[in-house]
């Protein structure tokens, strides 16, 4: 096919089992350069575990993922970032205690030249610097990046957590419930994100239970229901009223 | 204690709160309503150490007026060399603290390692070794000895997922058990006999120990507030599953932590050797809770991602100080621990209040 040429990022037919639980059946989900794709089902649907496999956290049992066309097998979740892929846990959230630009930085933190760069001595300024800058470039205003998060409004919060992913993110961004317990104007501002991100040409993977959010950012909509595919359709196909009857398969969609 | 365990859920809301209601209208620039309580944290953050240090003082002052004697080198000299390894151990359980553990065997090893230490120094003095010798010998064992302790209280923690707590409870038994097994319950002397004389004061009040543990104490400071070292130990206290989200090796972070403090509980252990010309078993008994005292007095937030080196310098300092000026000033020496009881009571619950005050801003 020559779609998938151009995909850059793709779950394909990936099952996963925990032991006789299956999880996962055969699922497949391209994401292309420039796509935000809604990823929306049930609890239990899958959704999860499949944001586990593309992440690296979790082998799929069967089936495989493939990032611009070659086929990869993550160790770790770590492969996964390396080889440009950002994932945002619903629950890991930052390190509320550390400054924004520390939790921009974290894991990756830049020390100074010489020796003690090599004790692992900080070079405070130049983060915080480029953690402003970067975070600024994907579209997200946090007055200083030397505040402590803690400060942050839960928004605020949101925003660099989701600004940080996508800052690192060189190829594909998968953010999990990233408008979860936000209000409206809160969750506009992680949208807006979203569609910055997209702008710049991310593959963005967007695992959501609001579905006028996901119905509003999404270019198209993967419906996941007890471990399948059920629907892989453009966003505009959708309404309100068949989006929630394709996830609950109380009505055909 | 429990003001200092929860600093988050109120706060954050009410912080973002206060940002909504310093911001106005939904529309005003988020950064506005930013700067109001940063700079009241930023205020109160630095006010932490000088009430600390105002605390000292005034202790100072009011002991010299009870007894004038209080101030002098001789005294002062007294305080350093209490408070030697009460930093050493403090400071330890700082990183541990901060990482969001804590290191109950502390205590336990400074016996344990000076008793060790005291009678590898006995048998080498037997053998005609030199004194210089002797003593690194005695020092390389003594840190030796903490370090595999804490290495073992790392395996607990981070291998077989005992609570910090627990963990260290348990080696803390073990090795004051050890300690009495070996000796016997006696201390162990017949080492370098000019041992003593490394504690006596050569700069005004201050021994050659006591300078070696400021230097120390100075480089570990830096390590915590400006290296990755100290990053990361913030970080994973704060938040454990991010840093891990984050690609920091977690386990690997905490195991360099717990042996720190177990090295430094090691110093420790020598450090009373040298003072006391022996090694006894009994010598660091309780002093986990000194140095856990010192550590919250000073700010360190028992739920981890919270506290400053400086705080527990200070913590230290004032402990050490209200125990030779209350014997100066001829008070029982056991009330020492109903004044550390409010130290500590009065210390968090001013953190508490000032939390409250912040947050009402």
């Amino acid at each position: 096919m020559s779609a998938s040429e151009t995909c850059l990022y793709e779950a394909q037919g990936v099952s996963k089992n925990y032991g006789s639980v299956v999880a996962l059946q055969e699922v497949s989900l391209p994401v292309h350069a420039g796509e935000i794709v809604g990823l929306v089902g049930d609890n239990g649907a899958g959704k999860s575990t499949l944001v586990k496999v593309l992440s690296g956290a979790h082998q799929p049992t069967a089936g495989s993922v493939a990032l611009e066309g070659t086929r990869r097998v993550w160790k770790s979740p770590r492969e996964a970032i390396d080889a440009g892929v950002e994932t945002l846990y619903q629950e890991a959230g930052l390190a509320p205690h550390l400054s924004v630009s520390g939790n921009v930085f974290l894991g990756r933190e830049q020390t100074v030249p010489g020796l003690l760069g090599r004790l692992g001595f900080l070079a405070e300024k130049a983060m915080d610097a480029k953690a402003h800058a970067d975070l600024e470039r994907v579209g997200i205003a946090v007055p200083s990046s030397r505040r402590s998060v803690t400060e942050l409004s839960g928004g605020q919060r949101q925003a660099v957590a989701i600004g940080r992913a996508v800052a690192w993110a060189r190829k594909v961004i998968i953010l999990d419930e990233p408008t979860n317990q936000l209000g409206a104007r809160q969750a506009g501002e992680v949208l807006h994100v979203m569609r910055a991100a997209k702008a710049h040409g991310l593959g963005v993977i967007f695992v959501s239970h609001t579905l006028p959010h996901v119905l509003e950012v999404s270019d198209r909509i993967v419906v996941l229901r007890l471990g399948r595919v059920v629907a892989d359709r453009p966003a505009s196909s959708f309404t309100p009223d068949s989006l929630l009857g394709a996830i609950t398969g109380l009505a055909q969609p | 204690m429990s003001g200092a365990a929860r600093p988050d859920p109120g706060r954050q809301q009410d912080a973002l709160a206060a940002s909504r209601s310093a911001a106005g209208p939904p529309a005003t620039d988020p950064a506005r309503a930013a700067i109001t309580p940063l700079a009241v944290a930023a205020r109160a953050a630095g006010s932490q150490q000088v009430i600390l240090l105002l605390v000292w003082i005034g202790m100072v002052v009011g002991f010299t007026i009870a007894n004038s004697i209080f101030f002098s080198t001789a005294v002062f000299s007294n305080i350093l060399a209490d408070w030697g390894p009460t930093i050493l151990i403090a400071v330890g359980e700082t990183f541990v603290i901060i990482s969001g553990g804590i290191d109950l065997s502390v205590g336990a090893v400074v016996g344990f390692s000076g008793v060790v230490a005291a009678f590898v120094m006995q048998d080498l003095t037997n053998a005609n070794q030199g004194s210089a010798e002797t003593l690194i010998v005695g020092l390389l064992v003594a840190l030796g000895v903490g370090l595999g302790i804490g290495l073992i209280n790392a395996i607990l923690v981070t291998k077989a997922k005992l609570v910090p707590f627990v963990a260290t409870l348990a080696t803390l038994a073990a090795a004051s058990g050890m300690s009495i097994v070996l000796t016997g319950g006696a201390p162990i002397a017949g080492g370098p006999a000019d041992a003593i004389t490394l504690s006596t004061p050569r700069l005004g009040p201050f021994s050659s120990p006591v300078i070696v543990v400021i230097a120390l104490v100075l480089i570990l400071g830096l390590f915590l507030h400006k290296a990755r070292f100290g990053r990361y130990t913030y970080a994973i206290g704060s938040n454990a599953f991010a840093a891990r989200a984050a690609g920091i090796n977690v386990s690997r972070h905490l195991t360099r932590v717990y042996a720190l403090s177990g090295a430094l509980a090691g110093l420790a252990g020598m450090f009373f050797y040298l003072r006391l010309g022996s090694g006894a078993p009994t010598s660091g008994a309780g002093a986990e809770l000194d140095a856990i005292a010192a550590v919250v007095i000073g700010g360190v937030a028992l739920s981890g991602g919270v506290g400053q080196m400086a705080g527990t310098v200070l913590g230290a300092l004032i402990l050490n100080t209200v125990t030779s000026g209350l014997i100066i000033v001829g008070v029982a020496p056991n009330w020492k621990q109903v004044v550390v009881a409010i130290l500590i009571a009065s210390a968090v619950s001013l953190q508490g209040l000032r939390r409250g005050a912040r947050s009402q801003t």
